[in-house]
């Protein structure tokens, strides 16, 4: 394996429940990259990340991870059990110890510090989010596998989020396994594409996937277009309200 | 020092002291975990296990741990990853193994262990020898939760996250219910199979009112364990009332009483 290959996936392939999920889906994750996985519903893109996180097992294939690879993880959905006592700051340490400065930092990173003391319960879902990719970044994580960090949070929300997503990347180099639906707003911010409807349909940068003959026949011309237009217009951010902030663009 | 030990209701205060401190981390475990049903399912079960030890002729101890660490192994097998035990299933495996476990027992020639101290316990029978097995397994499941606390806790916020960050959540739930196997087999002797769930989830589900963290939660459920086995072990004494149902109509005596005050408190400040 070369120096910046995280991991390389050969041949994969699942099936559950007599259903075939994935057929012969190879691909590379490199330091510092972004790498989205986009598709329809069903298309197996959860199972896809679970593979590489090593909640699922028997599927057939290859996974090669460089050796002491450290993988943050942020589910697409946790429900915290109401019986359970859980402060923000708990949340933060529950596969590893953490001391309160790093906690506080993590939960800067991501616009949250002030939750650290807050009970998990309290908090609303976006805030849940942010606490848990804040989570997903401890410990100096050479690969964050986010599975639709933006369910529940409202539109300006997403797209600050994505844009969170790409600061985290570069401010600690670490690589983005991204699962997503929402196909215009992750585009912009991704190194890499893989668009799966069950095999890999192509994979490549964003423009190419974009014009690629199986994407337009999954998404529909409309949603290219509006890639491009959304890259165009792209000359402000939104706070966390949702107010328009000025912004340099660089 | 065996001196005292000699006086039946020191040595049934320390056994229940004993069990608390074991009842508390797990049961905690269990409710977070959603596992509060399993410990009545291999209660229930565990009288079969009697009824098996009678009639090979072991130590009922034994039978009991066969079968619910049978249970517990088949059940790790059945469930899915991220799905949580079958009620059905564990309805039907629990008064199975009670109504078989009756029928092995009254079967039984040997007529040593009366149903009633199966079922309900008799702490104030604890013997010197009890009390030696009760502190051995209370002290092997206290050192494996110290030594795995992390993990557990882990487990029960969400086994998606542990297993992706490098917990191996299979190992580790098949391990809680081993330990939970072993909790039944001995607490059987304390509290009776039909009364274990109770003292794994009534002092729990008080200490939730006011904890702000998994350890608080557990430290605070041991002491209203320590205050149902008081007020148990009180009435059981004054009012000639059976000791294990005794402590728990005391457990949840305090759960209505917390409960009340709590209610009452918010309401002023408000």
């Amino acid at each position: 394996m070369t120096a910046d290959l995280l991991l390389q996936a050969s041949d994969l392939g699942y099936s559950a429940g007599g259903r075939r999920i994935l057929d012969h889906v190879s691909f590379e994750l490199r330091a510092g990259q972004i790498t989205t996985i986009i598709g329809p519903n069903g298309a197996g893109k959860s199972t896809l990340a679970n593979i590489v996180t090593g909640l699922i097992t028997g599927f057939e294939g290859r996974i090669e991870q460089r050796p002491g690879l450290r993988i943050g993880y942020l589910p697409q959905k946790v429900y915290v059990n109401r019986l359970m006592p859980l402060t923000v700051g708990r949340l933060l340490q529950l596969t590893q110890r953490a001391g309160n400065h790093e906690i506080s930092a993590a939960l800067a990173q991501t616009g949250v510090a002030h939750l650290g003391g807050r009970q998990v319960h309290s908090l609303s879902e976006g805030e849940l989010k942010r606490v848990l990719l804040a989570r997903s970044t401890l410990g100096n994580p050479d690969l964050i596998v986010l599975d639709e960090p933006t369910a529940g949070v409202d539109v300006t929300g997403e797209i600050r989020m994505y844009e969170l997503i790409s600061e985290l990347r570069s401010r600690l180099q670490c690589s983005v396994l991204l699962v997503s639906h929402d196909l215009h707003l992750v585009m912009s911010q991704t190194d890499q594409v893989l668009c799966l409807n069950q095999h890999l349909c192509c994979s490549g940068q964003p423009e190419s996937v974009s014009q690629h003959p199986e994407y337009l026949a999954l998404f529909g011309q409309s949603t290219a277009d509006s890639i491009a237009i959304y890259t165009h217009r792209h000359d402000h951010v939104h706070d966390v309200s949702g107010e328009p902030a000025r912004h340099s663009h660089d | 020092m065996t001196e005292w030990l000699d006086s039946f209701l020191l040595r049934s205060l320390l056994a229940g002291l004993i069990m608390i401190a074991i009842a508390a981390p797990m049961g905690c475990l269990m409710v977070w975990q959603r596992l509060a049903f399993l410990s009545d399912t291999l209660g229930h079960a565990a009288v079969f296990g009697v009824g098996l030890g009678l009639m090979l002729q072991l130590m009922p101890i034994l039978g009991v741990l066969a079968v619910a660490l049978l249970i517990v192994f088949a059940l790790n097998r059945v469930s899915h990853f991220n799905s949580a035990l079958s009620e059905t299933t564990l309805v039907i495996i629990s008064h199975t193994g009670l109504a078989g476990g009756i029928i092995l027992v009254g079967l039984s020639p040997a007529r040593t262990l009366e149903l009633e101290s199966i079922l309900f316990g008799d702490l104030l029978a604890t013997t010197a020898a009890d009390l030696l097995s009760i502190s051995l397994t209370a002290l092997v499941l206290l050192l494996i939760l110290l030594r795995h606390w992390r993990a557990f806790v882990a487990v029960s916020v969400s086994r998606e996250i542990a297993q992706a960050e490098g917990i191996e959540v299979r190992r580790v739930q098949l391990l809680m219910y081993a330990m939970i196997a072993l909790l039944v087999a001995v607490m059987m002797k304390v509290m009776g199979v039909l009364l274990i769930g109770a003292m794994l989830v009534i002092p729990t589900t008080s200490a939730r009112l006011f904890s702000r963290s998994p350890e608080q939660m557990v430290a605070i459920s041991a002491l209203f364990g320590v205050g149902a086995l008081a007020g148990g072990l009180g009435s059981s004494y004054h009012f000639d009332w059976q000791t294990g149902p005794a402590i728990v109509v005391c457990a949840t005596a305090l759960l209505l009483l917390t409960l009340a005050v709590t209610r009452i408190v918010r309401f002023q400040v408000e």
